[in-house]
């Protein structure tokens, strides 16, 4: 198992490092120059040279990129696991990701969660009896909730719990804006406000994570649901449940048997959905005012502030990487031939 | 059991109850005020002064000099201001020396800062030090000081000259300062208004000053802007809230909302949809028709006024066929001013019929007009030789109808109603939407779009001189921003003669000359005057319009 999981890190260690060069020479080429945005458009050409001068940006590419890796002498960089300064804040990159990501983490780990303790059972019910109520309805939810982009249903969500009904809050981040926030400690709100025994930000923490995170599990459970389902089927028509069966064994038993072998491309599909959900949680932050790392990045991409834009690709890219090898682990432990 | 269990629920409840009483009471009065983000830096040198939400942070947090005083109200009950007098603000008062070129200003004693310091002369000179020193990311009090000539503030710090502030500002004692200017210039009071000439809290400043960052740019762009303003900062955290307290020493008096909570708010429809609930008491920048609905809601104000927002179509100068004065008039003939301001700005514009803002000090409508008259249009279209269009296919390349596609959502109509309008009269016309980086780019450094179409001329300097010398005059007398590539020696001349003339009765024809001149040879196509807008709690007064668009929260009120 050591080695299996070496060999796995010593993999994601060279994509990250192809990706970080990638990134940064394509953002290099795109037509659009950064300083025009930073200085603002009544600047004087003296300002925008001065800017571009203090950026670094009047150095050869080259040059670029040996600071961004922090092999100049006297320079800090990724080497150092320094991911430089934000053109736009000013602030260092490290600090404003460590405040990002927590946010869209928090939200997307409690909706898979949901998701899958939700799923799991729903699934197997469907696959008791195919073509019984409860499977044409599964297929008939699944088919509703991924018709629609999930930022509709968002919105939709809003509309109804929020504006007409008046269960939810208002979407206007993780916490009552008037309210006093939890002292950071790991970022996340629910998290940080147990540490603090303080349970009025607890209270509202999840309150305000309601309507996301049902949004969330309502559009990942269709396909979670879907595939523990379609595993099931096949796990129950083989000749090892049959034998189970044919020997006397407890149908609970059977299920727990079928369960483990349904479950591992259940497993591939959720590793899937979360590196996809947290390279698209831009739209679910946007609709839900949450200061997340989907906003950070596209407000990075939008402003060119190319420290930023570096970073987080390589962030975003290191958490999917981190959460495939974790199901590789997963998957390993439930079928052992996979780690030699 | 059951009992027991009402009475412990009714007693945590009342508790909370209470608690939330004591808090506001402990509070005071609080402002939620809905935005589309948080100021990003605090500096005004820095990189992120050029964000409008940016500005709204150290606008209220500091103070300028000086400035303009209020003059009366919109329709919609907007206060203004009165832009050919100034008032005195961290200046008590000034006067001027002509043959010395030097002004005298006399500071307000017994100010404070949020961090307890005193206001002196030192502030003021450490200030312009700063400035000087260009040592920011973008060098915006330098490129003040430049427009009202404070001596030594010109290019050559650039290019190896003096980054010392020199003898042009001397401290006469702790309250008195004397600024020299390089040359006589108009724009020296009008420039000492905007917000990047705010004094900082020199002592404040100096604390965190560090040997790599000696004027503080790290600590003004990412901790706090050290100020005199009304308000001091409570919590930022950045895309997320800004927090703002009221500054119980302000030299004015207490502002009357004690805590001012900006939440960023990205989604527009969320905005409007907690100040229908009443759980929001300001916000801005929706979409128009979202204004209009929100006008109808309970408890909700909407009000706005013709400021300084506006839409204009810029022709290339250096781009042929727009080098052709005819061909320039045909196009703004042909253009449906009201279907624009309609389908645009649901109906939140009207026709500009200038090159500056109705509301800036020295405006005169311009003789002559161009209204949308498709006849006049045809005939100069001719006139220019291109009859019909006809002649137009080799210069296809240059009808390339540019503009942000971050804002397709109305320029992309306001493109398409022109193309149709263009394509009226024989003009065929190529729709160009571009991101925002891309824009700016080729408008402002490399100025080689053909035709785009912008809405961000605002002078924050609300005088026509100011506004000439950014958008119209030429580099070569010190043009700032001229994105048509404008280029006209009778212009810059009248520019001169208007910013060095100290004579108001003689300067008045100066600029009417400079309007009418632009005007006649259309520099660019002005389109539509677009109001500004806000929404808010009818508990909320006191809004009052600027000229970089941000509100003061020192003036606002807030009914209990």
């Amino acid at each position: 198992m050591t080695g299996f999981v070496a060999r796995r890190l010593a993999t994601a260690l060279l994509q990250l490092v192809g990706l970080a060069l990638v990134v940064f020479f394509a953002i290099r080429l795109l037509p659009a120059d950064p300083v025009a945005r930073l200085v603002g458009q009544n600047a004087s050409r003296e300002a925008y040279l001065a800017s571009q001068h203090a950026l670094g940006l009047d150095r050869p590419v080259l040059t670029q990129f040996g600071a961004y890796l922090g092999a100049l002498p006297g320079a800090s960089g990724l080497l150092q696991g320094d991911f430089g300064t934000s053109w736009v804040t000013g602030e260092p990159v490290a600090k404003e990701i460590g405040r990002a990501l927590p946010v869209t983490l928090e939200l997307i780990t409690i909706s898979f969660v949901l998701a899958f303790i939700l799923s799991v059972p729903l699934g197997m019910l469907c696959a008791l009896k195919p073509g019984g109520a409860a499977d044409n309805a599964t297929f008939g939810y699944s088919l509703f909730a991924g018709s629609q982009p999930e930022f509709w249903w968002g919105l939709l969500f809003i509309y109804f719990f929020f504006a007409i009904m008046g269960w939810a809050p208002a979407p206007l981040g993780r916490l009552d804006p008037l309210s006093t926030a939890p002292p950071a400690v790991t970022g996340l709100i629910t998290i940080d406000s147990l540490l603090a025994g303080n349970m009025a930000a607890f209270s509202d923490g999840l309150h305000h994570l309601m309507l996301p995170v049902l949004t969330k599990v309502f559009v990942l459970s269709g396909p979670i649901v879907k595939m523990v389902r379609q595993n099931m089927v096949r796990v129950l028509g083989s000749d090892y449940v049959l034998f189970a069966r044919a020997s006397g064994l407890p149908p609970g038993r059977i299920a727990r048997m079928a369960l483990k072998n349904a479950l591992a491309p259940a497993l591939t599909l959720l590793g899937v959905l979360y590196g996809y959900i947290l390279g698209g949680a831009v739209l679910i932050e946007t609709v839900f005012s949450l200061p997340g790392i989907g906003s950070y990045a596209v407000r990075s991409v939008l402003a060119f502030d190319y420290p930023a834009i570096q970073a987080v690709v390589l962030v975003i890219a290191a958490v999917s990487l981190f959460v495939y090898l974790a199901l590789d682990i997963v998957h390993a432990l439930l079928d052992p031939r996979l780690a030699s | 059991m059951r009992k027991v269990l009402t009475g412990l629920a009714t007693a945590a409840m009342m508790s909370v109850s209470m608690q939330t009483m004591a808090q506001t009471l402990a509070v005071g009065k609080q402002l939620l005020y809905l935005a589309e983000d948080v100021p990003a830096g605090l500096d005004y040198d820095g990189p992120s002064v050029s964000v409008n939400t940016s500005q709204t942070g150290f606008i209220n947090m500091m103070d300028t000099l000086i400035d303009y005083p209020l003059s009366g109200a919109s329709q919609d009950g907007i206060r203004t201001l009165d832009f050919s007098r100034f008032e005195g603000r961290l200046a008590e008062s000034w006067s001027y020396d002509a043959a010395s070129l030097t002004w005298t200003f006399k500071l307000r004693q017994g100010v404070k800062s949020c961090a307890g310091n005193t206001f002196t002369a030192d502030d003021v000179i450490y200030t312009l030090a700063r400035g000087k020193s260009v040592s920011g990311a973008a060098p915006i009090n330098w490129f003040l000081a430049s427009l009202g000539s404070i001596k030594g503030f010109d290019r050559s710090v650039f290019t190896g000259g003096s980054r010392e502030l020199g003898d042009a500002v001397e401290k006469v004692d702790d309250y008195t300062i004397r600024i020299r200017q390089s040359s006589e210039n108009n724009l020296f009071l009008t420039v000492l208004t905007v917000y990047s000439m705010a004094p900082f809290d020199s002592v404040e400043m100096k604390k965190h000053a560090t040997a790599q960052d000696p004027w503080s740019h790290t600590y003004a762009n990412t901790v706090n802007a050290a100020g005199f303003g009304p308000y001091c900062l409570e919590r930022w955290v950045k895309d997320d809230e800004f927090v703002l307290r009221a500054n119980p020493d302000y030299y004015r008096g207490k502002p009357d909302i004690d805590r001012v909570v900006i939440k960023r708010v990205p989604q527009s429809a969320n905005r409007v949809l907690a100040m229908r609930a009443g759980q929001a008491q300001l916000t801005q920048r929706l979409a128009a028709r979202e204004f209009q609905n929100l006008a109808t809601a309970r408890g909700v104000k909407v009000a706005g006024i013709f400021g300084n927002e506006t839409l204009v179509l810029g022709l290339n100068w250096r781009t042929p066929p727009f080098d052709n004065p005819k061909l320039r008039q045909a196009i703004a003939y042909a253009m449906p001013y009201e279907q624009l301001a309609r389908i645009g700005y649901a109906g939140a514009g009207r026709q500009w019929e200038a090159h500056f803002p109705t509301s800036i000090a020295g405006f005169i409508k311009p003789e002559q007009q161009y209204p949308r008259d498709l006849v006049r249009a045809r005939v100069l279209l001719a006139e220019a030789g291109f009859p019909e269009g006809k002649g137009l296919e080799q210069y296809a390349d240059a009808f390339h109808l540019a503009f942000t596609a971050e804002r397709e959502s109305y320029l992309g109509p306001i493109a398409t109603a022109i193309k149709a309008a263009l394509g009226d009269i024989g003009i065929q016309l190529q729709i160009d939407p571009m991101p925002q980086t891309q824009f700016a780019d080729r408008r402002m450094v490399k100025k080689d779009l053909p035709m785009a179409l912008s809405d961000t001329e605002k002078p924050v300097g609300p005088d026509v001189v100011y506004a000439t010398r950014l958008y119209f005059v030429s580099p070569q007398a010190g043009g700032v921003n001229n994105i048509t590539n404008y280029s006209n020696p009778e212009l810059d001349r009248l520019f001169t003669a208007a910013q060095t003339e100290p004579d108001p009765a003689k300067r008045l024809p100066l600029v009417a000359q400079i309007q009418n001149l632009v005007q006649s040879q259309l520099a660019w196509v002005p389109l539509l005057e677009t109001r500004t807008q806000w929404a808010f709690s009818e508990r909320l007064s006191g809004l009052t319009w600027h000229p970089d668009n941000s509100l003061r929260l020192f003036e606002l009120k807030l009914a209990q």
